[in-house]
């Protein structure tokens, strides 16, 4: 639900509301009971001092009826039936002692006498009770419906002749004797059927017309003690009978206010409320100070938490106190500390790179967007120059990893040195790095390459060696904000390979390098593709051994059969491939079926040596050799049955690698030919290096030796050449018999053409060589021959 | 107790002297035991009573009347020694003789004479408890009975009388009986009484 703090504070209060609620309502309760239990035993006790002081009263009343009951005279009054005097006297006497009523009845209950008429006198009821015996009596009776307290005492002459009853009111004066005493509210109340009289009274005047209405229910209900509501306010009442006849009473109506009564007790519980009122504004005051106490530092740690994940590491939790919330804050320093050591060494690891301590290829990209923002911004020119660092591959294979990352890191630090004006230069990974020029401050993309190129320049000393380290820089410009990073990283990148292929240091980008190339990179995609579906496979070309006319070697050469576009010409995606250096792939695919495809025919029987096309790129990698290795170990093939034709450019490139592959390769028992020999610019120096085994004459000088004169010539030094270094001699794109008796006559060893076959599938090659080889018929398909021939060979 | 009728029985007859006869009346209640101090008197019939009356006196000795009850023939003096130490107001409201003898003590000088035959309640006006009576009849023939409940009248001259009762405290007032006093000799007469309880005279 709420907060912890909200939880807290509402418990403890509901707690003590509760606790509270319950005592409180316990005790109201044992209050309210206690509270009437007192007033009404408070009016029992009332009861019994009423009753006394009434019969008190009647003492003295009879005390002062004594008096004028032995009075001598009186009494011969009485005797003497002197009716005059006796009146007289009764009156005397009943003015003197305040009496409201005086009689005299003679012993057989005559009235001799009286302040009354005799009517009234003769109906007093209970009278002949009264003055039946020989004592006195005394009674609260009505006298024409009026109470009063009367005593009848004889009149003794020494024995009674005549009895004396005197007659007090039951009104206010008596009732606030009573009240005076006992402390209660007092009324007489007299009865009848139909009404009722209220006679004296304490209550105040308000009260006491409802007092009549309600006493009626009062005096006629069973209990003694009962509870009367005047005017709202409660009355305990205690109803004292004085008289009763069948259907008349005279009662005395005790009542004690209940709010009096209570009035200690209504002291005491609005004590207790507003002592539970301040409990509870207390404790809800200190649980919000205690709950405070306990979420305000988890309120601060959450913060904190939030700071955290908004990665400020700056702020630390206080630790104010060692209870558990300080141990947890403290604890949270800990793991912010932890938090931010690992999150700054994460950062290093990447947007660093880790060589040459230059940002990476990610840091780069956010460089060049920034640059790219403020370009759009102000307006400036920016720049972005991709460099790769020529031949770095070789410095990696012969120096040691080691050694090629000291070099890497050598030139992040000049280049780094060379642009330090704002530009960012970055590793990308290999041996390419790029520098974005967010302002080119009127230089031209010549000016930044060539300061790249300054900073190359001096060779590098590293372990004792001079290192030589070139560059192939492409860089474009950009001036708005809307460029795609990824977009100016690709021009440059198409830029810089474009450089690599002209062998040049700089070539800026240009949008007509993009004619031709989506063609490329589709095909690029789908070559990729055509390894994975089995689209390519070799076709062999025989190679006739002139002096016995066997066949026992071929050339293997690539074909591939687009699912969509069916034969797709070498010249149209060898050139790629080797230009992107996907060659690689295509090369050692080629290596893997020439084998497989020997080790078959050798499986049936027919020894055939083949021989596949190495390019460039595929002598900078060592990598070919170990794979050629796996290759014939794979399928149990002699390495002699295997043979790379290398193009003199190819190993041009980086001469000291490639003759480090090829060696290897030697090493492993794989032959080796010239291909297209004496088309290229080799030197019979690197000649003589390599582990040679054939030279294969280019075509062109082989299709024209028959009619021209220099070629012929050019064909006959090669063989001789070839011979004299103990090299076998392959003549290549034999067209007609003619070149092939030419070629005998000069001593070439092997030729290889349309005149003798074309290049076969698998399956007709065997049978081929097996049917002793027919001469092609198809003597007259010279141009496809020519394509062929060249695409096989082809190195650009 | 509750009123009866008083029955007249006349039981025995005794042979009568010449000179003087003697009734012999014996008083009981209705369980037949007998009661003391009922006054019983005889009337003559047709007889005139001759004679100088005796002389009566009732003490006061302890604040008490002694005898409580004293008979006396009308015109009878009567004297009230006082024989306590303390003085006394005696007195008289009754009808048959009303007087007062105000405090005094000793023998009081005159005699209180009693003419008219009735009943005298006596009392003191400053002991309320002290009650009396004098009954005082027109006949010399007069007496109270003993604890036994009987007395005896003599030396009344032969003839015929009636025989009253009285009591202070009775309920009922006995119808008198006749009887033939024999000369010599004497006659039985019997009364049933109810006396009701003797008040008292004041708290």
């Amino acid at each position: 639900m709420k907060s912890l703090r909200q939880r807290i504070v509402v418990f403890f209060t509901v707690l003590l509301v509760v606790v509270l609620a319950v005592a409180f309502s316990w005790i109201s309760r044992s209050q309210e009971n206690i509270a009437t239990a007192r007033l009404i035993a408070e009016l029992e006790v009332g009861e019994r001092v009423c009753t006394q002081l009434l019969a008190q009263r009647s003492a003295q009343l009879a005390q002062a009826a004594q008096v004028l009951a032995s009075d001598y005279g009186f009494r011969e009054a009485v005797a003497t039936h002197d009716v005059a005097t006796i009146t007289s006297v009764l009156q005397n006497h009943g003015a003197r002692i305040n009496a409201s009523v005086v009689l005299l009845f003679s012993t057989e209950g005559e009235v001799i006498a009286t302040t009354l008429s005799h009517a009234t006198a003769r109906a007093i009821p209970v009278l002949s009770a009264l003055t039946s015996g020989n004592g006195r009596g005394s009674a609260v009776v009505p006298i024409d419906g009026k109470p009063y307290q009367i005593v009848a005492l004889p009149v003794r002459a020494p024995l009674p002749i005549a009895w004396v009853v005197m007659g007090f009111e039951l009104g206010d004066a008596l009732a606030g004797e009573l009240q005076r005493v006992t402390n209660l509210q007092v009324s007489f109340v007299a009865q009848a059927a139909d009404r009722s009289q209220l006679y004296g009274s304490t209550l105040p005047d308000r009260l006491r017309q409802p007092l009549l209405t309600r006493v009626g229910d009062a005096v006629a209900g069973s209990s003694v003690s009962q509870r009367v509501d005047l005017l709202g306010e409660a009355f305990e009442s205690r109803i004292v009978p004085l008289w009763m006849a069948r259907d008349e009473r005279v009662v005395a109506l005790l009542q004690l206010s209940v709010a009096e009564g209570l009035a200690p007790f209504v002291r005491l519980r609005n004590f207790l409320l507003g002592l539970a009122v301040v409990s509870v504004l207390v404790t809800v005051a200190g649980s919000i100070m205690l709950a405070g106490g306990i979420t305000r530092p988890i309120n601060r740690l959450a913060e904190l938490a939030r700071q955290i994940r908004d990665g400020n590491y700056v702020e630390h939790a206080k630790v104010e106190t060692a209870d558990e919330i300080g141990e947890l804050a403290l604890s949270f320093n800990h793991m912010l500390d932890g938090i931010a050591a690992r999150e700054s060494e994460i950062l290093r690891l990447a947007y660093n790179d880790t060589i040459t301590g230059l940002p990476n290829r990610a840091r780069f990209k956010a460089a060049l967007r920034e640059a790219i923002a403020a370009s759009g911004r102000t307006g400036q020119q920016g720049a972005v120059a991709l460099l790769d660092l020529d031949r770095f591959k070789h410095v990696n294979d012969t120096l040691g990893h080691r050694i090629g990352d000291q070099v890497l890191a050598a030139v992040g630090e000049r280049l780094c040195a060379a642009f330090s004006r704002g530009e960012t230069v970055a590793r990308l990974g290999g041996d390419e790095f790029a520098i974005v020029v967010p302002d080119m401050a009127g230089r031209t993309l010549e000016q930044v390459a060539a300061c790249a190129a300054r900073a190359l320049g001096d060779p590098i000393e590293l372990a004792g060696q001079s290192i030589d380290m070139n560059a192939s820089v492409g860089a474009t410009t950009f001036a708005r904000a809307d460029v795609e990073p990824l977009a100016l990283l690709r021009e440059a990148d198409v830029a810089m390979y474009v450089a690599k292929q002209r062998r040049v240091a700089f070539v800026p980008y240009d949008a007509a390098f993009e004619q031709g190339r989506q063609v490329q990179l589709s095909l690029l995609g789908e070559l990729r593709r055509a390894i994975e579906n089995h689209e390519l496979q070799l076709h062999y070309q025989p190679k006739l051994h002139l002096r016995d006319g066997s066949v026992r070697q071929a050339e293997a050469l690539v074909r591939w059969t687009h699912h969509e576009r069916g034969l797709v010409p070498p010249i149209e995606f060898i050139p790629f491939a080797e230009q992107t250096g996907y060659i690689r792939n295509v090369t050692r695919w080629v290596i893997e079926e020439a084998v497989r495809q020997a080790s078959a025919w050798r499986a049936e029987g027919v020894e055939i040596e083949l021989a596949v096309n190495v390019s460039a790129r595929d002598l900078a990698d060592m990598e070919l050799v170990r794979h050629t290795e796996r290759a014939l170990a794979r399928h149990r093939m002699p390495a002699h049955l295997i043979c790379v034709e290398v193009t003199e450019s190819g190993f041009m490139d980086d001469p000291q690698r490639a003759l480090d592959v090829l060696n290897a390769l030697h090493a492993l028992g794989v032959g080796l030919a010239i291909d297209d020999f004496g088309t290229g610019y080799s030197s019979l120096a690197y000649l003589k290096k390599l582990p040679v085994q054939a030279l294969k004459i280019d075509r062109a000088f082989v299709k024209n030796m028959v009619g021209d004169e220099d070629d012929r010539m050019i064909v006959r030094s090669t063989i001789d050449l070839g011979h004299d270094m103990g090299l076998a001699v392959v003549a290549e794109g034999v067209e007609d018999a003619a070149s092939i008796e030419s070629l005998r006559a000069l001593g070439c060893d092997f030729v290889q053409g349309y005149f003798v076959s074309k290049p076969l599938p698998a399956d007709q090659f065997l049978a081929w060589q097996r049917a002793g080889r027919p001469i092609s018929p198809r003597l007259r398909e010279p141009d496809r021959e020519a394509g062929d021939a060249r695409t096989a060979s082809a190195d650009a | 107790m509750n009123c009866r009728r008083a029955l007249l029985a006349l039981l025995l007859a005794v042979p009568a002297l010449a000179s003087a006869g003697r009734v012999d009346v014996a008083v009981r209640d209705g369980h037949g035991a007998g009661h003391a101090n009922v006054v019983v008197y005889a009337i003559p019939e047709g007889g005139k009573v001759s004679g100088r009356p005796r002389a009566g006196s009732i003490d006061q000795i302890d604040k008490e009347f002694v005898p409580q009850i004293v008979v006396v023939q009308a015109g009878a003096p009567v004297s009230f020694p006082n024989k306590d130490n303390i003085r006394h107001h005696v007195y008289s409201f009754s009808p048959a003789k009303q007087f007062e003898l105000k405090l005094y003590s000793g023998v009081p000088s005159k005699p209180v004479v009693f003419e008219k035959p009735g009943a005298v309640t006596l009392g003191c006006n400053i002991h309320d408890n002290m009650l009396g009576f004098i009954y005082v009849v027109d006949t010399p023939w007069f007496g109270k009975t003993d604890a036994t409940g009987n007395v005896a009248l003599d030396g009344l001259p032969a003839g015929r009388y009636q025989l009253h009762t009285w009591h202070p405290f009775q309920t009922v007032q006995p119808p008198a009986a006749g009887v033939v006093v024999p000369k010599d000799g004497a006659v039985a007469a019997a009364f049933q009484v109810d006396i009701g309880e003797t008040p008292r005279a004041a708290k």
